[in-house]
């Protein structure tokens, strides 16, 4: 235990004292997280909106599409993305390979699952009746969308809550497509695999520690979320 | 589009012609998968059916901890690892820092919540009389457990499908407490993060990819054919609702 206890007393201080390496890592991390989710919410809850509620052919396999692509490995969205857009590939005039743009935009895909298909099932589960009688009281498609999204907006705010988390936890496609260059691209979970890989144990053991922090925040919000009246209730409902 | 074509056509037929990187990358991520989702699931699934039938303290804290554990990031699971395995560490002495070891253990630790979480919500969603009624029977604890575990057995699979499909592409904990190390303890999906194969135009980028969507396909299908011959989709829809 000697050995843990040791790299804790020299994370901690990093943390504390705002180590300026880890403070602009946290930054650029909260940067891409916060703007790909503000635009996976921003093309993904239309879109899980018109999955929900539109009539239009395609439907059924593209809701099916959604669910299955919230099971889609980061690292393979990283790898084919790579292949398109490295070298000669297609893609590649772009110069997306080993920027910061291709982190907001690799998060950004992996993101926007999420929002689309917990849209989606939040908007399918409300009361049947509801969105009919809206109809028949003459309200138009936006009024309908509109008043659907407010009825169901604590599973569609859950689904921006998981964008987030992933888009804050998930290393693979930014270490693919970015590189993990060091003081340039690095996200909290992309510099834990460069910390370590230099053997800076303390560093990567403060980056953990701050992730842990973030996504305890993330899932105390949803659990606030859900049951507003505190955690006693939680538990309850839980069973 | 012709460039990609051409390193697509490259990529297949490595894979055809056996090439010995591929199939030992292969071979290595089935082990992965098959020995991580079995420690999980000898650990987990106890637990979940405790959690799912016992009337012991703690039980709804167990049930949270286990739904937060979902969202514990691969590499916060690596880096805590790792630093108890790393020598002059509390594991240290048994040298398994950038092992094949320390990959089972770590993808392990990432599959246990799925089993852990799942167990009980199969369980919970049987028909509540169910479980009363063979108590009142005179079911003993270890009859209703695995009674409970046989009606809820969909449910689980779902649950044993997701811990397969995370110990297969999770990438953060193999990569940190694995080392990636080539011939030893790298998979697929940590290939994929390995610098030398990470060049514009690599055949081998192309094959490890196909083959990694390959064996995701093969095993999760397999594994979902298997669910749904075991209990039929009707029920599952029945007790769900």
């Amino acid at each position: 235990m000697h050995f843990f206890w040791q790299e804790l007393r020299a994370a901690v201080p990093l943390i504390t004292h705002g180590d300026p390496q880890l403070v602009s890592v946290i930054g650029f991390t909260l940067q891409v997280a916060l703007i790909a989710t503000l635009a996976a919410s921003l093309i993904g809850i239309p879109i899980g909106v018109a999955l929900a509620l539109g009539r239009f052919r395609g439907r059924h396999t593209m809701r099916v599409a959604a669910n299955v692509s919230l099971g889609l490995p980061p690292v393979l969205v990283g790898s084919i993305l790579f292949i398109l857009l490295a070298g000669n590939a297609p893609g590649g005039s772009l110069h997306l390979i080993f920027t910061r743009r291709v982190v907001f935009i690799a998060q950004t895909i992996l993101a926007l699952p999420f929002t689309i298909a917990m849209t989606a099932a939040a908007l399918e589960g409300l009361p049947p009746g509801l969105l009919g009688q809206a109809r028949l009281l003459g309200a138009g498609r936006l009024q309908l969308a509109a008043l659907a999204l407010r009825e169901a907006r604590i599973g569609v705010v859950a689904g921006v809550i998981a964008a987030l988390g992933t888009a804050l936890s998930e290393v693979a496609a930014v270490a693919i497509l970015g590189g993990n260059l060091y003081g340039y691209n690095q996200t909290l979970a992309s510099a834990t695999l460069y910390y370590v890989n230099g053997g800076h144990y303390a560093q990567a053991l403060a980056i953990a520690i701050v992730l842990i922090v973030m996504i305890l925040v993330l899932m105390c919000a949803l659990g606030l979320l859900q049951h507003p009246r505190g955690l006693r209730l939680r538990f309850r409902s839980a069973t | 589009m012709h460039a990609v074509w051409e390193q697509l056509r490259a990529g297949i037929s490595l894979i055809f012609d056996g090439n010995e990187l591929i199939l030992s990358l292969t071979w290595t991520t089935i082990r992965v998968a098959f020995v991580s989702t079995a420690i999980a699931l000898v650990i987990g699934l106890p637990i979940g059916v405790a959690i799912g039938i016992g009337r012991f303290r703690g039980r709804r804290a167990l049930q949270l901890l286990a739904n937060a554990s979902l969202a514990l990031p691969p590499v916060v699971v690596g880096v805590l690892a790792l630093l108890l395995m790393v020598p002059g560490s509390v594991f240290g002495s048994l040298r398994i820092e950038f092992t094949l070891t320390a990959v089972y253990i770590v993808q392990a630790i990432l599959a246990l919540p799925y089993i852990v979480a799942f167990t009980p919500a199969a369980i919970q969603a049987l028909p509540p009389g169910l479980l009363a009624q063979a108590r009142a029977l005179g079911a003993g604890r270890g009859q209703v457990s695995v009674l409970a575990v046989r009606e809820a057995r969909i449910g689980i699979m779902a649950a044993v499908i997701a811990a397969m499909a995370a110990t297969v592409a999770e990438v953060g904990a193999v990569v940190i407490a694995g080392g990636n190390i080539v011939g030893s303890d790298q998979t697929l999906a940590s290939g994929l993060l390995d610098s030398f194969l990470l060049t514009a135009g690599n055949p081998q980028l192309i094959a490890i990819t196909i083959m990694l969507v390959l064996l995701l396909v093969i095993l999760l299908g397999t594994l979902t054919f298997l669910q749904q011959r075991s209990g039929g989709i009707q029920l599952r829809f029945r007790t769900a609702a």
